[in-house]
């Protein structure tokens, strides 16, 4: 996403405390289509990431419907209206004043994320994630949650045997959803 | 499957021999409460039942400390990813018996590694129980964590995140017996150390954070058999049930959960459990009252799990301050009045002294450097000055806490604490407690909490039940601090660059051992607290260190390897970058 996109979604107000407000309604890119071999390892290594390797789900719950906690009150991916883009800047670059975590490891030393750097942001800069992540890693977050969780209503015992699989009592409890 | 056909073996086994007869070597009830005649071996969790920590051992002392080195290490496993985590963390305390040291892992593997030799460890078996690592992990509030076993007769006692308990051979490694104490199908794990009189097992579930209503469990190690169950938030009818006003039941979700091992009486046969949270931990308009018996300490008979009597440190707690920290005993003079008490530091960041006896409160005092959620103790009752009587949601001091729509709160110490389940060390030939804690202030975001569903709302057991979310966005510190359990007074403090999660180890070396987050493992002197010695192990401890000797000569262990919290490492660029590992790291002179 290029820079003026981002002061469109974005301004600082105070001291130096960013808002950032998104009203854009997002693409449904979840409907039922035939996915490349490329595709599909890309989504799969998305979730591999959101599962273990950035445990975003530590917070944001395994089927991405948010949660509360020792991770802050993580909000709904399956109910947000972020488009890919700014999705892949929220990860990139965390919410300020919020408990998300920004993924880039240059964030804040310089002005790529929100025009605004560490100093800046004081107190309200937003923690390091777990691990840092590539760009490409992050576009694969992205897919993975716009293919199987963003617009999605509430998760099935289906979704949740694709993501712990059967090895486990794990989905148990949904057995009786559909 | 594997678990059903367990069960079938258990029962006939168990049918066989009703009682396990003790042979030479065994650990026994005996042996556990003169376990200070063996400064050789650590035979108990704390080291002792008082819960002290403290080791007779000197060859290791202030003058010799300086030629301290590590004699040899010993990689575990346990680091595998599961549920919410991506690894697991070594919290557990080894134990040690004539230079078998008895460790885990955060899944709950138990390794027997055989240092007999003196400069080398050998693990000689492990026994890894297959636990449902999704199946727990994601009902695990805080990490994959196990903190240690238990000896027993010929076995050894261990328990497991997704909430069995189980006895192995100590000679074989083979799994003789295992009960389901807890149901993670509730939100329940098994995180703590238990603790074993005569011939039970005692311990209690973790869960605070999904809704459970804790209890603390008693087995027959005999047997393989539940002995009682003492639910520590109390059911209708029950003393202490009334502090639950809300008229809608909300006890039969209020936590109370039980993640750290006991302190022991032989005297007056007693065991003094802490207790966690009520739930859901921030919502405490929800369940309006004092919620006995969640963030107290609970006195027990254990020998029938009947409450003796009960302290609340934090009554209608809106912070999370779990007290379920060890309980020390420590006989004392206080204002010229010798004195059996029960101490603790408080994850609400007070030093507390009660009467062992009957639980009255002796005296408390702030301990950790910041604290504004109340404006002192009464210094009679010890009741936090700010506890409105009149009030059944407690608002304390304005701003502490956060209630339904109103803004983040400014929260010290942190809901974190204080002093979190990482133990105290007591120096009795010195008379001082030394405390690790965590330093700070965060922030707290109250949502109302929806009931559960069979209460007619939409929350799911397993879901989190928390009633909001924290906040820390100010760097955390840490501290050890030496205090004098007669007045509370601090003799020394130490100020650490990381919030402590290890715990301490004292001994008669005038010595206190100490691990950090940035794998710095660090000895001071007892009575200045002065840094007399380290050696950085390369990753994050966790883990309290344990002294012992193999053929005369005295070591010291402790695991490492854990991957600090994103609110510590988030805040702490220096540690960014550090790796978990799996390892026992083994010192001697």
């Amino acid at each position: 996403m290029g820079r003026s996109a981002r002061r469109a979604n974005c301004r600082a107000v105070g001291a130096g405390v960013a808002i950032c407000i998104v009203t854009l309604a997002a693409p449904s890119v979840h409907a039922q289509t035939t996915l490349s071999p490329d595709e599909a390892r890309t989504i799969e290594y998305g979730k591999e990431i959101f599962k273990t390797k950035a445990t975003c789900q530590f917070c944001h719950k395994w089927d991405a419907s948010g949660d509360q906690g020792y991770g802050g009150n993580a909000l709904s991916l399956r109910k947000t209206t972020l488009t890919p883009a700014q999705m892949a800047e929220v990860i990139k670059c965390g919410r300020p004043g919020t408990g998300m975590p920004y993924h880039d490891r240059f964030a804040y030393t310089d002005k790529r994320c929100y025009d605004m750097t560490r100093a800046e942001l004081g107190n309200n800069m937003p923690p390091a994630g777990n691990e840092f992540l590539q760009p490409r890693e992050i576009d694969a977050v992205v897919k993975y949650l716009f293919a199987k969780a963003v617009g999605r209503g509430q998760s099935t015992y289906q979704e949740c045997v694709d993501f712990w699989g059967t090895d486990t009592r794990e989905c148990e409890p949904m057995k009786n959803t559909k | 499957m594997r678990r059903v056909y367990l069960a079938a073996m258990l029962g006939s086994c168990l049918a066989a021999s009703a009682l396990t007869p003790v042979r030479a070597g065994d650990m026994t009830f005996e042996r556990a409460l003169k376990a200070d005649n063996e400064p050789q071996n650590w035979l108990l969790h704390h080291g002792d039942y008082a819960g002290h920590r403290f080791s007779q051992l000197t060859t290791i002392n202030t003058d010799t400390v300086k030629n301290l080195k590590l004699v040899f290490s010993v990689a575990l496993g346990g680091y595998e990813s599961g549920g919410r985590y991506k690894f697991g963390n070594l919290e557990g305390t080894p134990i040690v018996e004539d230079g078998i040291i008895y460790v885990t892992d955060g899944w709950g593997s138990v390794y027997a590694i055989d240092a007999t030799s003196g400069h080398k460890g050998v693990i000689k078996w492990k026994m890894d129980p297959g636990t449902d690592r999704a199946w727990a992990g994601d009902v695990a509030c805080c990490g994959v964590n196990n903190r240690g076993v238990a000896l027993w007769k010929d076995k050894v006692i261990s328990v497991t995140l997704d909430g069995r308990l189980i006895a192995t051979n100590k000679a074989t490694g083979e799994v003789v017996w295992e009960r389901k104490v807890a149901d993670p199908a509730l939100g329940e794990t098994i995180t703590m150390a238990p603790l074993v009189v005569r011939d039970l097992a005692i311990l209690g579930a973790a869960g605070g954070e999904f809704g459970i209503r804790g209890y603390i469990d008693a087995t027959d190690l005999n047997t393989g058999k539940q002995v009682w169950r003492t639910f520590t938030i109390p059911g209708t009818g029950e003393p202490g049930n009334d502090t639950w006003k809300d008229g809608k039941n909300r006890w039969r979700h209020g936590g109370g959960s039980v993640w750290e091992t006991a302190t022991y009486d032989p005297a007056t046969d007693t065991i003094f459990q802490g207790t966690g949270n009520a739930g859901p931990d921030w919502d405490a308009q929800y369940r309006p009252g004092d919620n006995k018996w969640a963030a107290s300490v609970l006195a027990l008979d254990p020998k029938d799990g009947k409450i003796k009597w009960g302290y609340q440190y934090t009554p209608n707690d809106p912070y999370d301050f779990d007290e379920i920290s060890e309980h020390p005993l420590v006989d004392a003079k206080v204002n010229g009045v010798e004195r059996k008490l029960v101490v603790h530091a408080a994850r609400n960041g007070f030093f507390y002294a009660l009467d062992r006896l009957n639980g009255s409160f002796v005296l408390g005092r702030q301990y950790v450097d910041e604290l504004n959620w109340t404006k002192g103790l009464d210094p009679k009752t010890g009741l936090p000055v700010s506890y409105d009587p009149d009030s059944d949601v407690q608002a304390y001091v304005v701003g502490s806490h956060s209630f339904r729509g109103s803004a983040p709160s400014r929260t010290c110490p942190s809901h974190f604490g204080g002093k979190n389940w990482e133990p105290t060390a007591y120096n009795p030939q010195l008379g001082l407690l030394y405390i690790p804690s965590i330093e700070g202030c965060n922030s707290l975001e109250t949502v109302e909490q929806k009931d559960f569903v069979d209460q007619g709302g939409p929350i799911k057991p397993r879901e989190r039940f928390s009633g909001g979310g924290q906040k820390t966005t100010t760097r955390l510190y840490g501290s050890l601090k030496a205090i004098d359990p007669a007045t509370g007074e601090i003799k020394a403090k130490l100020r650490l660059d990381y919030p402590n999660y290890s715990g301490a180890l004292a001994t008669a070396g005038n010595l206190v051992f100490l691990g950090h987050a940035d794998g710095e493992f660090a000895a001071y002197d007892a009575k200045t607290l002065k840094q007399v010695w380290s050696f950085n192990v390369g990753t994050g401890i966790n883990a309290p260190a344990v002294t012992f000797a193999i053929n005369g000569k005295q070591y010291v262990a402790v695991l490492a390897g854990s991957r600090q919290s994103p609110f510590v490492v988030g805040l702490a660029p220096e540690l960014k970058n550090t790796a978990t590992a799996s390892m026992l790291f083994v010192f001697g002179l």
